[in-house]
């Protein structure tokens, strides 16, 4: 069974009064457990409209067309209220953004622990999960650092760190690499990758990065609001599911 | 903790926020505790007027006036239908210039023959050094001085005091009243009347003797007659006496208090809504700086429960640190300015635990609501779009 699978997704922003940008036509898309899919095309093609709807940060336009469909380890996503689809994004779900996305106040530990916070844990307990996390991503030594005292690459690890400090199944990253230089780009990858195959993990990545993508199972290709080609990547060679 | 660091990440506006609710909380501490004293001496007063007697004076009117009346008026008054005790009394400003320097309360001389109440006056005068009067003390020149008189003075027990010209023995200190007998000197009937005397124009003096002469009286009503019962007696017997009821007092006292009240707390009040307007003001900036943050925050699980917790929990501590600072400053001012009164026994403020205690809550709770209307602003932005913002 896929770990999250969507049809007839669809998305409309309004612009303005008459403009308005299409940027999901109806798109069908389904992820097995454990897969890294990258999901790459140009500027405005709706790759990370697609990512916000699979992360629950948006939810699919109901109206014109086929109902959506949207199920995410089996249950329903499509009629969930605001409430319980924060839930499951802070308990089954991480995310990781271009730009990091720290809050800046707080040191690398605050901010990973700050996600065990908003998942209902806390104390020792997410103290304990959170050094776990950063070890995991090499970053035990700077837990104590704020995101000011650490370079970009550091930062994206901490953001790593906290994506994965609840264990959820389900990793989403937007353009993880895009604000890094090569080496940091490809610390970064092999970390997510490591990650991948060592916990099971699944992960889906936008990407402009063409590098990104060969690292992947599987690379969805998208254009104007639709999937292209969901063939697999080089590194896909086992199909997704058997590992 | 976490909440000060965030704080401090913009000092100098944060350090205004913070001035603005202190000077708020600094006025509404100074003007609460003025308003408390006020209270304090109305409600004394009131004490006074719960035995339910009846002041009358001579020269008619709704205010007690200083005029001469016959003592022999105290035996009308005493003979009248419901009438128990009859006190004669005189007082007098302590000095001619005195009138009018002090708030409220003008330093005094007053003379009764002690004891002569019967045990019905219901505030008890105590000595905190010496001792009260006796009937025995008529024709004496001893004198009782309130608290703060005695400190104005720098009298104690034993030493010699002269009131409008006569040198008296000191034999007594009251404890602190809070009200009018702190600025007493008390002294026994004989002696008040031969002052006031000497107070009056030589040619109403002429006709008048010393012992034939008093200021007001004190009417204590039998049990079961209504004071104003009493007082309209006294009128229609004689249309020159003015009476004055504990309910008149009330009413008095009362609505002048509440003017003062309303005067004192409006004004911090004013300062209070300034401070919370620029507390939401500050909220919202530093919100709109933020927007990233919240979206993060929601994007990675936080509710919207959650991030308005955060900025109201955010802006109840601004309100709590502004009030508590306030309160400290207002508390300093309010000792010293008590302090630098004292000697000319003129306290002016009266800082209760209920005034500290309800400024820096309601600092705190103006803080949290000033965060509200903010904080829902930031839960409802969407994550995606918070994302985004630059």
């Amino acid at each position: 069974m896929a770990l999250i699978e969507g049809r007839n997704l669809r998305k409309t922003y309004n612009l303005g009064r008459r403009n308005t940008l299409q940027a999901l036509r109806g798109v069908d898309v389904s992820v097995e457990p454990g897969e890294m899919v990258a999901i790459m095309g140009p500027s405005g093609s709706g790759k990370s409209t697609l990512m916000h709807i699979l992360g629950l940060l948006h939810s699919p336009d109901s109206n014109h067309g086929p109902r959506p469909e949207l199920s995410f380890d089996g249950r329903d996503m499509v009629a969930l209220g605001e409430g319980e689809r924060t839930r499951i994004r802070a308990r089954e779900m991480g995310f990781v953004f271009q730009d990091f996305n720290l809050v800046p106040t707080l040191t690398a530990l605050e901010n990973v622990m700050l996600a065990c916070d908003y998942a209902g844990g806390g104390g020792r307990h997410a103290r304990q999960a959170a050094l776990e996390a950063l070890e995991l991503v090499g970053l035990s030594e700077r837990a104590g650092h704020r995101p000011a005292e650490l370079s970009g690459g550091e930062q994206q690890r901490v953001a790593i760190a906290r994506a994965l400090v609840n264990r959820p199944s389900l990793v989403l990253a937007d353009e993880p690499t895009g604000n890094l230089d090569s080496a940091r780009s490809e610390e970064v990858l092999a970390l997510l990758r490591r990650l991948n195959r060592e916990h099971g993990q699944t992960f889906i990545l936008v990407t402009h990065d063409a590098e990104v993508g060969e690292a992947c199972d599987r690379i969805v290709r998208m254009r104007d609001g639709l999937i292209r080609d969901g063939r697999a990547g080089v590194a896909g060679a086992v199909a997704p599911g058997t590992r | 903790m976490r909440m000060l660091r965030n704080l401090t990440r913009r000092r100098v506006r944060t350090s205004l926020t913070i001035l603005g609710i202190t000077i708020g909380i600094w006025a509404l501490v100074i003007f609460g505790s003025m308003a408390n004293r006020i209270n304090d001496m109305v409600g004394k007063g009131s004490a006074f007027y719960n035995s339910g007697a009846v002041s009358v004076w001579g020269g008619g009117g709704s205010m007690p006036k200083s005029n001469p009346i016959d003592i022999s008026t105290a035996g009308r008054i005493a003979s009248l239908e419901g009438v128990d005790v009859v006190v004669p009394g005189v007082s007098m400003n302590i000095s001619d210039d005195a009138a009018g320097v002090s708030m409220g309360l003008p330093p005094m001389i007053t003379g009764e023959v002690a004891g002569s109440d019967d045990g019905r006056m219901t505030i008890v005068l105590r000595a905190a050094s010496g001792r009260m009067l006796t009937a025995a003390d008529e024709g004496a020149n001893v004198t009782v001085l309130g608290c703060d008189l005695a400190r104005q003075y720098g009298k104690r027990v034993g030493d010699q005091v002269t009131l409008r010209g006569e040198s008296f023995l000191v034999v007594g200190i009251l404890d602190a009243t809070l009200t009018q007998p702190d600025n007493s000197a008390m002294v026994p009937l004989a002696a008040a009347q031969r002052l006031y005397l000497s107070t009056l124009p030589s040619l109403v003096k002429l006709n008048l003797t010393a012992s034939e002469v008093a200021t007001g009286f004190t009417v204590y009503p039998k049990p079961n007659t209504a004071p104003e019962t009493i007082a309209a007696e006294i009128k229609a017997a004689d249309p020159e006496l003015g009476t004055m009821t504990p309910g008149d007092f009330g009413r008095l006292a009362g609505s002048y208090a509440a003017m003062l009240n309303a005067v004192l707390i409006g004004i911090a009040f004013i300062s209070l809504v300034v401070g919370g307007l620029s507390v939401v003001n500050t909220m919202a900036m530093s919100i709109a700086e933020r927007t990233r943050e919240i979206g993060i925050k929601r994007a990675i699980g936080a509710s919207r429960v959650r991030i308005v917790r955060e900025v109201v929990a955010e802006s109840a501590l601004i309100g709590c640190i502004g009030g508590t600072i306030g309160l400290v400053v207002g508390a300093l001012i309010v000792t010293i300015a008590n302090d630098a009164g004292r000697p000319s026994g003129t306290i002016l403020f009266e800082l209760t635990a209920g005034t500290a205690v309800s400024a820096v809550a309601f600092s705190t709770v103006l803080g949290g609501l000033a965060g509200f209307v903010p904080a829902l602003h930031a839960a409802r932005l969407d994550p995606v779009a918070a994302l985004r913002y630059e």
